[in-house]
């Protein structure tokens, strides 16, 4: 008699805590962020924010995953695979125009393009214009083989009298410290990772921004896709507040940030990834973010960034209204 | 007393040739990069590769080759249940033979790394596109061979096994089946390699997890010496479970083993 008490009472126990889990586990609301790359420092923001908390006193349960340049992420948003993303705001613009893809940028996070020239001290190079002649290495997917030309022409660069190699993103760093390439292009943000390489050879690393050549425009956006917008709004609010508190939390301390992508994925280099955050701070506190406030699309901006787009693209102009592929309502 | 010397070392070489050719490889390995100076960019030495083996933290390593592991023999497993009953159908039907085969080959003929990245769109975040993938890097040999296999039984065994009235599932069961044997094994040790090349092609695709992420992190970081480590701990694991295949074959069906390797 005993024995069934005490089963009866186990019994009772195990299904007021099963109901107590599945309560509190629908209390969470649970959403998919896809990162525009693999795990790196200047991708540290959302990591911290699950670290500390900020999405879980929002009620937001996230899982994190790793895309494969911004296209990718536009992709696996359009098609459910996720609920947010990061990726460059061009991007989205160029697969709106294609396809009218259900996704949306909800908050810029670079109001800078990031895009820049790597190259090293000894190269000769400090301006575009002293790449005539020379080899040029890029990721074969990076988003920023479309403005390139653009950017040369921009600034009075012939784009054929410069050779483009297109290669792996692992391959760049290596072929510029052997000399193999003169330059590559890489966002500013991936300057640290090249450290390592060049100081094995004794080479100094220097950096052209393109922002510094005439080339502007939002870049690196937060992105939803339209179902979750539509779908679960007010999650999408919490998420955005969550993830601003997040970034300003890693701009306020880039090695906290670093730790908690570290506690993530064990084989980053905290040192690293802290100098890749600290590297991505200019893109987003400037003097662009402080006039137009954080996260915010200005129209004239968002329109320069689609009119690169559009060139590079050969389109029509009128092809995409640029106000179509952004959202300002999940800010608020 | 010359030739039993000869014979002693000719045995001896025979033991010890291949680990002797192997660390021999790994020292002009080591002293070119040493004497050459070759950046570690480029081509990392031996013992660069092993520091950066030793740097990562030996549960970084289990976790990643856990991920690997599980979704290669998830796919070998769905591979081997789907593939020997489809050859045992060919084996069976002239008509469906002729139908799917060619289908097969179109399938096979699919460069998987180009549609990959459609087939985790399609499917989804989880592992079931990874399994999908390395299915269908795996299951084509076995197919193909277990068919050769099936239909290389000798003809007076399926006259044997008819004249005692044997019906057509018996006989696929009871000759034919175990006469593949051989044929099977061979394809199961080739396709559990092919295993891991499928799950590291998800796992470029798309992961969190896995040796292939860990490579594809690794260069990301330009850290070539830990691509090289997680490339050694994949080369690892495939022999290993191309041993196991071995064994399994070893201790099941000894008799399809060559006479040597019994």
């Amino acid at each position: 008699m005993k024995r069934l008490v005490k089963s009866c009472a186990a019994l009772a126990v195990s299904l007021t805590l099963a109901q107590f889990t599945s309560v509190s586990a629908r209390a969470a609301e649970h959403v998919t962020f896809m990162l525009d790359w693999l795990p790196a420092g200047d991708k540290a923001a959302i990591y911290l924010g699950v670290e500390k908390g900020l999405f879980a006193a929002e009620g937001i349960d996230v899982s994190i995953r790793s895309g494969r340049g911004s296209s990718d992420v536009v992709t696996k948003l359009a098609t459910g695979v996720a609920d947010f993303g990061t990726g460059g705001l061009a991007a989205l613009l160029q697969a709106k125009a294609a396809d009218a893809v259900p996704v949306k940028a909800v908050m810029s996070l670079y109001t800078l393009q990031p895009d820049a020239i790597f190259t090293t001290t000894d190269a000769g190079i400090d301006s575009l214009k002293d790449l005539v002649g020379k080899t040029v290495a890029t990721a074969t997917f990076s988003s920023s083989n479309v403005s390139w030309p653009l950017v040369l022409k921009a600034n009075g660069v012939n784009p054929d009298s410069i050779k483009l190699l297109k290669v792996d993103p692992g391959a760049l760093a290596p072929m510029l410290a052997s000399g193999q390439v003169a330059a590559t292009i890489n966002w500013v943000t991936v300057a640290p990772a090249f450290a390592g390489p060049l100081k094995e050879v004794n080479k100094s690393f220097k950096a052209l921004a393109w922002s510094n050549y005439g080339f502007d425009g939002y870049g690196l956006s937060v992105f939803a896709s339209d179902r979750m917008l539509a779908e679960r709004p007010e999650t999408a609010r919490k998420f955005l507040k969550a993830y601003a508190r997040a970034t300003q939390m890693a701009n306020d301390d880039p090695m906290a940030a670093a730790k908690a992508l570290k506690a993530v994925v064990p084989e980053v280099d905290v040192n690293t990834a802290a100098e890749q955050w600290k590297a991505s701070i200019p893109l987003m506190v400037n003097d662009i973010a402080k006039k137009d406030g954080p996260g915010a699309f200005e129209p004239k901006l968002l329109a320069t960034t689609w009119k690169w787009v559009a060139e590079a693209q050969n389109l029509p102009i009128e092809k995409l209204d640029p106000e179509t592929a952004v959202s300002r309502d999940f800010l608020k | 007393m010359p030739g039993v010397r000869r014979a002693r070392l000719a045995a001896l070489l025979d033991r010890y040739a291949p680990p002797l050719a192997f660390v021999a490889l790994v020292l002009v390995w080591e002293g070119a990069t040493r004497l050459l100076k070759i950046p570690s960019f480029l081509l990392p030495a031996p013992s660069a590769i092993v520091q950066a083996l030793v740097a990562t933290p030996l549960q970084v390593w289990a976790g990643h080759a856990f991920a690997t592991l599980r979704v290669a023999l998830m796919g070998y497993a769905l591979a081997i249940v789907v593939s020997v009953p489809l050859a045992m159908a060919f084996a069976s039907s002239r008509l469906l033979s002729r139908t799917l085969y060619p289908i097969l080959v179109v399938v096979q003929s699919t460069p998987i790394v180009a549609v990959a990245p459609i087939i985790v769109v399609t499917l989804g975040a989880s592992d079931l596109p990874r399994v999908v993938i390395t299915f269908l890097i795996t299951f084509f040999p076995i197919v193909v061979s277990t068919v050769a296999g099936l239909l290389a039984t000798p003809e007076e065994l399926i006259e044997l096994s008819r004249s005692l009235r044997a019906g057509r599932a018996r006989e696929m069961l009871h000759v034919r089946l175990p006469f593949a044997l051989p044929y099977v094994f061979s394809a199961l040790k080739i396709a559990i390699t092919l295993s891991v090349i499928g799950a590291v092609v998800a796992e470029f695709v798309a992961a969190e997890q896995g040796l292939g992420f860990f490579i594809a992190f690794s260069t990301s970081y330009f850290k070539i010496p830990a691509a090289f480590a997680g490339l050694g701990v994949l080369v690892a694991i495939s022999l290993i479970l191309f041993r196991l295949v071995a064994f399994v074959q070893k201790r099941l069906a000894p008799w399809s083993l060559p006479k040597s390797e019994r």
